[in-house]
Parts: C-alpha cells; structure tokens; sequence
C-alpha cells in the first residue's frame, strides 16, 4: 500500500509543528520557573535580558551553546555522549501519541491532531519511559565520578520504583476506556473526565509522575545539597543542556498525558480543543513549579517506603476497586 | 664543689601556691617562685639588679609560717615552713590597686610609645585587670631631658622603680645620672641636659619596665610584635656579647641585649647597640662586579679564578695571598685553608701587624679550657689585672664584669701603658696602675684574673700569661678573633701587613679583612669578598658580595674560645625604606628582594674551591668542626681550649 | 488522622507559597536603585583629621595588629616637635573583608569606616590605598577628638598643659 503523499505532509508538518512548540514551551519552562520560584521567594527573578526577561531563554541557549564540552578524562566517552540524547529524546518521543486537540477536517480529510495514532499508545509510553532511564543510569556510569553515579543509582532506584505505580494508576483508566490507544481514552471521556471515577488513580498518576521527572520533592537524583548536582554532575555545555531541557519537556509531555488521561484530554466547554489541552498540560507544569518552591526533598527511605509501600499498594486495590465497580455496573 | 654541699644544707623548704619549693638561702620568695615558674608581678625587682621594694606590685599573702599577712615578695628572704599564696584575693586585689596607683600619672600615650608591646607594665597593668580610670585628678608632669642621640627621655611615664638609677650607678659605676627630688616629684635624670656619659647607658633601655627611656635611634620605627628577630651575637668586638638585632622591611632598626649568663650577663655595651647599622648602607656591594661591571656569580668567579691562576703562572706559588680577618664568621674562616690550597699561596693571612700575629699565637696557644676565664670567672675574680689593653675599645662588657668583681672587693691593677686610668674611671672604680706584669702580686689573691689585649700585648709577655696561675682572657680584634687566631697559628699565618708591603704578593683575595688603602697599592689583581664597602672592595678589581652577619646563620668564637651561633634576621635585600622616591613601598612585588643575590662567605668560598678543582665539604663545619655544626643559639656556646681543640675534636 | 495532617500540612504550604506569588519583590534593582547605609555602615576605610587639621593616624600599628587578613601596613615616623605619623600607610582593599576591627583598635579614631560600599575597580591594584587615597579632610565621627590633647605628652601643648595634667614638677624645689 502505497501511503498517501498528502497524508505524509501532514505527518512531517505534524512532526515539525509539535517539535517546536514543544522545544519552546520547554525553553520558556524553564524561564518561568525562575521567575515563579523568584515571585514564592519575594525576588524579581530574571528580568534583565529583553522585556521582562523574556529573551532570557535565548541567552541561555548561547551559553549553554558557546561553553566547553568537558569529558572527564576518566570516563567513558561515548556513553558519556549518548546519555544526554538517551534522556532527552525519549520525552519528545513521547509527545508523538498524546493527542492535543480536536480532529480538524481539512480539505475533506479528518486530521486528527496527534502524530500518531497507535493502539498500543500507552503501552508505547511505558517503554519509551523506561528507556528514558538510561539516561540516568549511563549519565551517572559513563561520568566515572562518585557523585554522578551515586545520582544515578538513586535514579535508576527511583524511576523503577515509581514506573511501577505509575503503569498501575493507568490501568483503571484502560478499563474504563477499555483501550490502549490515547484517542479513544480521550474520546471516552467525552462526557466525564475520568477524574471524577479515579480521584485516587489520578493522585497515584501525579506523584508518580513528579517521581519520573525527578522533581523536587522527588528530585533525589540531583539532589544539590548533598551530591553537587547528581546524575549530570560531570556534564556541561550543550550536553548538560539536554539533560536540562529533558526535564522540561519531559513536564510538559507528562503533564499532557495526564490531561489526557484524567482531564479529558482537549475536551472542554466554549473554548477549541487545542486550547483547553494546552491550558491544562500547562496547568499542570505550573502545578510542578509550585510544588517545588513549596516542599522539601524526601529521604531516600521516605522516598522507596512511599513508592513500594504507598502508591503501588493504593493503585493495586484501586484496580480491583474499578474491576468489582464495572463487575458489578455491568460494564464489562 | 664545698660551696654545692654546703648550699644543700641549708634549703629552706615553703610552699607557694600549694607546691613545695626547695629555695637556697638567701633568695627572695620571688625568685622562689620564679624558679617553679610561678610568675609573680615585678618592676623594680630585676634578677641582675636585686631587689628595692620601691613598686609594691609583687605583694603576696603569707598564710602561715614565720611571716604572716601581705608581704613583698622580692623583699622576703626564704624560710622554712613560709605557707605563699600568690593568688589570695587579698593579695590580687593589692597588686591591682598599686597597678592602679601606678597609673594615676602614667600618660595615655602607648599609641606614640616606642616600648608599647613590649611594656612590662602595659602587661601587669592587662593582667591585672586595670582597664579603666577611675581617678579623674590630673596627672603630674616633668620636663624631659636630652639625654644624648641615643636615647629618649620622656619622664611622665616613670613609675618608680628606680631600675635606672640603680643600674645606672651601681652596675655600671655611673655618675651623671641619678634620681632628685622627693615625693611624688621623683625624677631621674641628670643636674642639666647632655649625653649621658656611661658606656653602658643603653642597658637604660631595656632595664626599665615602661618607656622613659627608650631607643632613640629606632624611634617611632616598628612594634615588637612586627620585629624580625633572632638570637644573634655582637659583632663588635671579640667578647661575643648574646643580642637580638631588631628588623623590620629589611632594615635593621636596633640591637637588644639578651641574656646569657656566661657571657654578658643581662646587658650589652652601647658600643655594640648604638653601633653604625651598617648592614642597611646603601653603599654596600649588592651585586658581583668585574672591573667596576656588574656580573653574574658565575662570571665574577671564573674571573677571579683565571686571573689569580694567571698571577700564579707568571709570578710562582706564593705569590697570591689570601686574607681573612677576625669578623669573618668560623664558618668562612674554617674554609679558608682550602681556598689558599686552590691557589696555590701559603697559609691564609689573619692579623695585620706581626706583634698582633703574635700575640694572638701566644694567647690562643696558651688558653685551654680550665684556664681560660669567661665573663662570670672575671665577675667572680679575687684581683684583676688588665695587661696593655683599654677594654672601652677591645672589650667593654668586660669592663662591667670588672666592676661587678670590684664591688666584691678585688683589686684592679691596670698594667702597661696601653692601658689608661680613664677605662676604669668610666666605670666608677678605682685601680692601680704598674708597668710591668711581674709587678702583679696576683698569687697572693683567690681566684685571679688577667685581662690581656692582642692589640698591643707583647707577645713575649702574653706566652708567659699563664705561669702566673691566673685565669686568662685575651682580647682579640673582632668577633672571631680566637677562630681566626686557632687558625692562624695552626697553619702559621703570617701578618698581612708586612706580606702586602714585601712586595711579593701579586694576587690578593680579601675575604670580609678590612685592608688600608695604601697597601692595595700596586698589586696587579686584588679581589675582595665582603658585605661593607671597605678599601679593598674599593679597590678590587673582582667583588663577590658576601652576606652582613644579620642576613646569614654564622658562628663566632669569642675571645674565651666560646663558639656562639647567630641566626639570621633579615632576609638580604636593600631596605624597603628608600626604595621608592615617593616613599611608598613597591606596589609590584617580586620573588626575591632586589639586592639580595648575596652569599654567605663560607658558600663563595666552597663555589670557588669546587670551580678551582677541590672539594670542599658539604656542610661548612664539619670534619673535626663538626660539633659546632649543632650549637644551640640560645644556648651557652661551646667553649673550645686554644691547645687542646686540635687534637680533641 | 496522620493522613489528613500531612495532606493539610502539605496544602497550607502550597496556600503559603501561592500568597507570596503575589507579594511585592523585595529585591533591589542594584545599578539604577541604590540603598543608603546606615551611617555605621562597614564599607571603605578612611583615615580622618583632627580639628586642628592635623592628621589623627600617629602609625602606632594597632590597626595593622588586628587586622585579621593582614590587608593594613605602614612605616611610622617622626616630623618636627615630636608628632609621630605615618611615612606610608597602606589599605590592601582588594584584602580587606571590612570587618572593622581595624577602626575599633584605633586609640585615636583616625581610621574611620564610612558607608561608601562601592570600591570597584578594573585593576586589582588600584585596590591597593596609598595614604594620599586614605587621608580625608575631615574629623569622621568623632569630629572634635584630638588624641595629642589627653596623652599625657607634650606635641601640640607644652607640658602640662593638655587635658587632666598638671603643670611640671619642680624638682629641684625642696618643699615636701
């Protein structure tokens, strides 16, 4: 079967337009996370490079662009340079299954929204998940330092520990669309966010989700105040850069799978589908932000007993909750 | 060894501060204390001095024994059963209110005080715990004195101790200075201004425990805790006196005396601390120099080498000769002999005229360790007789020894006619004058002691020194006169003089020798290591500058065979001061001074043996000097025997 | 319930940190708004005069003495009638970490802190202060001090005269 020309334009187009709206909200992420922690802080945050600062993240693409490439001379080079893509290109790849908007009928065809449309789309962001902890791990190894690959060891810790309630939480979500592709969760909740059925699946989801982005209270790999910078100690430059903006889109690309599980995705009164996805994939990055200029960092202990004996328990008795509930509704 | 045993006898036993103290009889329960290491506040009290109890500051409490209640400690001889304790409130709070009393009329003036931080009384006063006045009255004043170029007057800081006049006309036999008035209108100075008159004024400085008298030639210059120090030896003259020289960015401020008690006791002359500060002359030779060109070492020495070996091909052996001199340190000095053998010249020449050549040969021949006398043996001295010498130049802390044994009742006979009444009027004593040393009736006295001078000695005479039973020292012309004098009659040194003035000597190397100008005179090549800019530096056509004792580590030997270590204090280099024409310091700092590519004469000396083809030693003193290599330089020295040291070390 | 605690715990962090979004920065834009000091502010180092214009500094090295880092050095002297001065008096300001103990050693309230923070320079050794950069033509703080008046010395009195003394003893008289 020979694909349809026009339909690869719009995938490359798709692609493209996803690439950089992704790349620059990460960008600008990051800019407002500085000035937000700035304002819970009572400073002014970076207000000096262009109007109100906006081109700050400009000036720190040419920094990070126009500084040394180090490679500690006792580290394994090539896997040194692989981690950072190991880190970053699996969030983007991400991206290519959550659908952010409502399908627009263009020149007679439905166009849905979303890169691609698979039905295996959340099995898809396991793995992609999983693979995103090599970074971590190869980051941390290939460094040859002990601050890199004690960061690393908790990552790797961390990111399978809360991989597991996370896959978990998602289940009731599967059930109730009874599909493993993103749009017909999406679509299923066309009338009522699945919220409002799985309160408890969505707060596995978010903890679980702050744990995989290794964020503050979660962000024991890093973990400044006691290993300098963990996993990306040894990284600077552009590398490190890629590690940084991972983590960015990383936010953006989890806080609109979590929309799209638990809010609805774009659906939404009044206002265009593309519109209410974004404002809440945003939404919850802000939310991110927030909870990391207010909590402090967990124990390690703290951090595993909440995982293995928290979350994963909770999201378990949550399945077998939704499976008697639909047992007995008879949705099943 | 009777006296040990019959000491033993009588030590009273007390107790201070809760510990038991065996105290010989006769000594204070302050110098009881002292020898426990309990420290009791003092100022007129001084251990050369004794006691006054004129200040009241070292008052202690005795609990029980045969004396009771506050007492001065300094005043108070020892005795059995004393109960002492130091730190009785009682005795606490006397010690601070005479502090206080003391300082009801002391100026408010340390910042503009020379002897701030180095001030026993702004160190009782702290430790006392007087900090602030509490007496609002006016303070009284007096009008200071000129007291002569070296030392300041400032009387409203006096406290009484009367330190000064005691040192002053009982130590030092002085008599134009003295205390006047009464009451709280004391005042120590003289009838009218002038300079005060004693050879040993200086020790006004360092006796006095605040600063009415302090050293005018170092005024307003640095602060003790800024000194570099080290303990040093004088260069002045062969009696080797121990001194602290003060320095500071890299300039020698002044020298202070420093106890050693079998040399000079606790005082200096002012011969020795009110010398010229050559070591800061700008003048000096800082770099080496080829014909009036500056040189790099290593230039300079293949100069020197090449044209005194040229002098030896065209004019034979012993046509170079070699000088040292009685201020070059032992360690040069020692090295000497090897220098002479690289070029082929006789033995190195020491003294200047044969007389002196051979009086110091006799003197150094005939004093071994029992009979040589030291400073304390001249204190201790049953008669004294001072054989042709005027010890105001050759030896003036001697002079003060003499006094010391003087008071003790021992005759001073003056013999010869070098040495003149005036020496002995200096320091308020009385003697007797003979021509000739056979008319010393000194077997009939204990214990005595004659003191010769190499100077003008007759040799014949200074050879027979030791039949009369006497102790002897003999008085050479510079700080390592006996050194130089061992060396010299080891190896036969001839006088230097008459060599140069033969005619025969080519190639002359002075090292650190003070030559007249007049004997330079048509000798083809004349090289001269040295650190003053001295005739023959002027002349030479080859100068290796050498380090001044204070920018090197040395040893001396003085004129009793004691050899002295001295350390270094500054680091060699032109003084900051003048550096600049603005007055500031450099702002640019470089990794060594400027002028201070100096060498220590021993190590010129080694160099330019290994570059001539011998082998020095490593170390400058060893081989059989070896002991010396280790001399403790706050210790007492090593006394070395004139006959016996050859074959002994 | 220890549940419901940490979750209200946790919220009224989060309620804490939303009111401050909205607070008033207390940042100061630094270059183009500038605080004044209190007047006992620690910033650079002056050495003033007393109020007959002559300099206060007498060198007397206290000030050297206490500095912990070593950044102060001079070479006292002595000028005509006796006054003592500094010949040179250096500030190394590049060393210095303005901790005042300097001005609090200072028996004649010579050196002096002022609230001028701004000691920027291109050169680190411009930093270096010579005692020309130092002196000031003023008395600082304590404008009317005059240290030579209450010594106990005579510089800028005759003896005697100056502040709690009483004129010199005649020793030579013999009434007691």
């Amino acid at each position: 079967m020979m694909p349809d020309p026009v339909e690869i334009a719009f995938v490359i187009a798709k692609i493209g337009m996803v690439l950089f709206v992704i790349l620059t909200l990460a960008a600008y992420l990051v800019y407002a996370e500085r000035r937000l922690l700035a304002w819970i802080q009572d400073r002014k945050g970076p207000n000096r490079v262009g109007p109100q600062g906006l081109l700050q993240p400009l000036a720190d693409l040419v920094k990070l662009l126009t500084k040394e490439d180090v490679c500690p001379p006792a580290g394994d080079r090539w896997l040194f340079f692989l981690a950072p893509a190991m880190a970053a290109i699996p969030a983007i790849m991400t991206f290519a299954i959550v659908p952010f908007g409502a399908p627009l009928r263009l020149a007679g065809r439905d166009l849905p929204l979303q890169v691609a449309d698979l039905n295996v789309g959340l099995l898809l962001f396991m793995a992609l998940s999983s693979i995103a902890v090599y970074g971590v791990a190869l980051g941390g190894w290939a460094s040859n330092s002990k601050y890199a690959l004690l960061g690393s060891l908790r990552g790797l810790a961390q990111l399978i520990s809360y991989e597991l309630s996370m896959g978990l939480s998602l289940v009731p979500a599967v059930m109730l669309a009874r599909s493993f592709r993103l749009s017909d969760i999406v679509a299923a909740q066309a009338g009522c966010w699945f919220i409002l059925y799985q309160p408890l699946a969505f707060v596995v989801f978010l903890v679980s989700i702050l744990a995989e982005c290794k964020r503050i209270p979660f962000d024991l790999p890093e973990a400044e105040g006691e290993l300098v910078a963990g996993f990306h100690t040894e990284y600077s430059g552009m590398r490190f850069g890629l590690f940084f903006v991972g983590e960015y889109i990383n936010i953006i690309v989890l806080g609109g799978l979590a929309a799209t599980f638990f809010l609805g995705g774009w659906h939404g009164p009044v206002l265009p589908g593309i519109l209410w996805f974004w404002g809440k994939a945003l939404a919850f990055a802000f939310l991110f932000i927030w909870i990391r200029g207010t909590l402090p960092r967990l124990r390690y202990d703290q951090l595993m007993h909440f995982g293995w004996k928290v979350l994963t328990p909770l999201a378990l008795v949550n399945i077998l909750a939704t499976a008697w509930w639909l047992f007995l509704t008879g949705g099943a | 060894m009777r006296e040990c045993i019959f000491i033993k006898v009588l030590m009273p036993k007390l107790i201070i501060d809760k510990r038991e103290v065996d105290a010989p009889e006769g000594v204070s329960v302050l110098e009881a204390a002292q020898s426990v290491g309990i420290v009791i506040p003092h100022f007129c009290w001084h251990p050369a001095l004794g006691k006054a109890g004129a200040c009241r500051v070292c008052a202690v409490k005795m609990l029980d024994g045969p004396v009771k209640g506050i007492q001065m400690s300094c005043m108070l001889p020892v005795q059995e059963g004393m109960v002492v304790s130091t730190t009785d409130p009682d005795a606490v709070a006397m010690r601070r209110q005479v502090i206080e009393w003391l300082m009801i009329n002391h100026p408010h003036d340390c910042p503009v005080c020379d002897e701030g931080g180095e001030c026993q009384l702004q160190d009782f006063t702290i430790a006392g715990g007087h900090g602030i006045r509490r007496f609002d009255g006016p303070k009284r004043t007096h009008v200071n004195q000129y007291l002569g170029p070296n030392i300041e007057h400032e009387m409203n800081r006096c406290i009484q101790c009367y330190r000064c006049v005691r040192f002053y006309q009982e130590h030092a036999g002085g008599s134009d200075f003295g205390v006047m008035g009464s009451a709280g209108r004391v005042y120590f100075g003289r009838f009218e201004h002038g300079p005060l008159e004693s050879p040993f004024s200086g020790n006004l400085v360092d006796i006095c425990p605040t600063g009415v008298f302090t050293d005018r030639t170092a005024r307003f210059r640095a602060r003790y805790w800024d000194y570099d120090m080290a303990p040093s030896v004088c260069p002045g003259c062969s009696v080797g006196c121990n001194i602290t020289p003060v320095a500071r960015y890299r300039e020698l401020l002044k020298i202070v005396a420093r106890r050693n008690d079998r040399v000079n006791g606790w005082f200096i002359c002012d011969r020795g601390r009110f010398a010229p500060k050559e070591a800061n002359d700008p003048l000096r030779p800082r770099t080496p120099l080829v014909d009036g060109r500056e040189a790099s070492w290593e230039e300079a020495e293949d100069a020197l080498l090449r044209r005194l070996n040229e002098i030896v091909e065209l004019y034979g052996e012993g046509s170079v000769l070699v000088v040292g001199s009685s201020r070059l340190p032992f360690e040069g000095a020692s090295l000497l002999p090897l220098l002479s053998g690289v070029l082929s010249s006789g033995a190195p020449g020491w003294f200047a005229t044969r007389r002196e050549t051979r009086a110091a040969h006799a003197a150094v021949s005939l004093m071994t360790r029992e009979n040589g006398a030291s400073m304390a043996d001249v204190m201790n001295a049953g008669c004294i007789a001072i054989y042709e010498s005027d010890l105001r130049e050759e030896g003036p802390m001697l002079l003060l020894a003499v006094r010391q044994a003087w008071r003790r009742g021992a005759p001073v006979l003056l013999v010869g006619e070098h040495s003149p009444l005036e020496q002995t009027r200096a320091v308020g004593i009385e003697a007797v004058q003979l021509h000739y040393m056979e008319e010393a009736p000194l077997a009939i006295f204990d214990r005595p002691v004659v003191i010769a001078g190499t100077k003008h000695g007759d040799p014949e005479v200074m050879a027979m020194l030791d039949r009369t039973g006497a102790r002897i020292a003999a008085l050479f012309p510079g700080p390592n006169g006996f050194g130089a004098a061992l060396l010299s009659a080891e190896q036969g040194g001839g006088p230097v003089g008459a060599a140069l003035a033969s005619g025969r000597v080519k190639g002359l190397v002075a090292v650190e020798a003070d030559i007249p100008a007049e004997l330079l005179e048509g000798i083809p090549v004349v090289a001269a290591l040295d650190w003053r800019a001295t005739s023959a530096v002027q002349a030479a056509a080859i100068v290796l500058p050498t380090t001044a004792p204070v920018e090197s580590d040395g040893t001396y030997v003085n004129f009793e065979g004691r050899a002295q270590k001295f350390c270094r204090v500054i680091r060699p280099g032109l003084p900051v001061k003048g550096l600049d024409p603005a007055g500031h310091p450099p702002r640019v700092h470089e990794a060594a001074p400027p002028g201070g590519d100096l060498r220590p004469a021993w190590r010129v000396i080694s160099d330019l043996v290994r570059l001539a083809g011998g082998t020095p030693p490593e170390e400058p003193l060893s081989g059989r000097w070896a002991r010396l290599a280790g001399l403790d330089p706050e210790g007492e020295g090593m006394v070395l025997g004139g006959r016996v040291l050859p074959n002994d070390a | 319930m220890r549940v419901v605690d940490d979750i209200t715990a946790i919220l009224t962090g989060l309620w804490t940190t939303l009111k401050h979004i909205l607070r008033r920065p207390v940042t100061v834009q630094y270059p183009e708004e500038k605080r004044t000091p209190s007047p006992r502010y620690r910033a650079r180092i002056i050495l003033t005069r007393d109020p007959d214009g002559g300099e206060r500094c007498v060198a007397c090295y206290l000030c050297s003495a206490a500095c912990p880092v070593d950044c102060i050095s001079m070479q006292a002297e002595e000028v005509e009638g006796g006054r003592r001065r500094a010949a040179w008096f250096r500030i190394n300001f590049s060393r210095c970490i303005f901790c005042g103990l300097c001005a609090e050693a200072c028996p004649t309230t010579a050196i002096q802190m002022t609230p001028d923070y701004e000691i920027c320079k291109r050169d680190v050794m411009d930093l270096v202060f010579e005692k020309e950069d130092l002196l000031v033509a003023h008395g600082g703080k304590d404008a009317r001090y005059n240290f030579y008046r209450h010594a106990g010395i005579g510089v800028t009195q005759p003896r005697g005269e100056g502040a709690e003394e009483r004129p010199p003893v005649d020793v030579r008289g013999l009434l007691p």
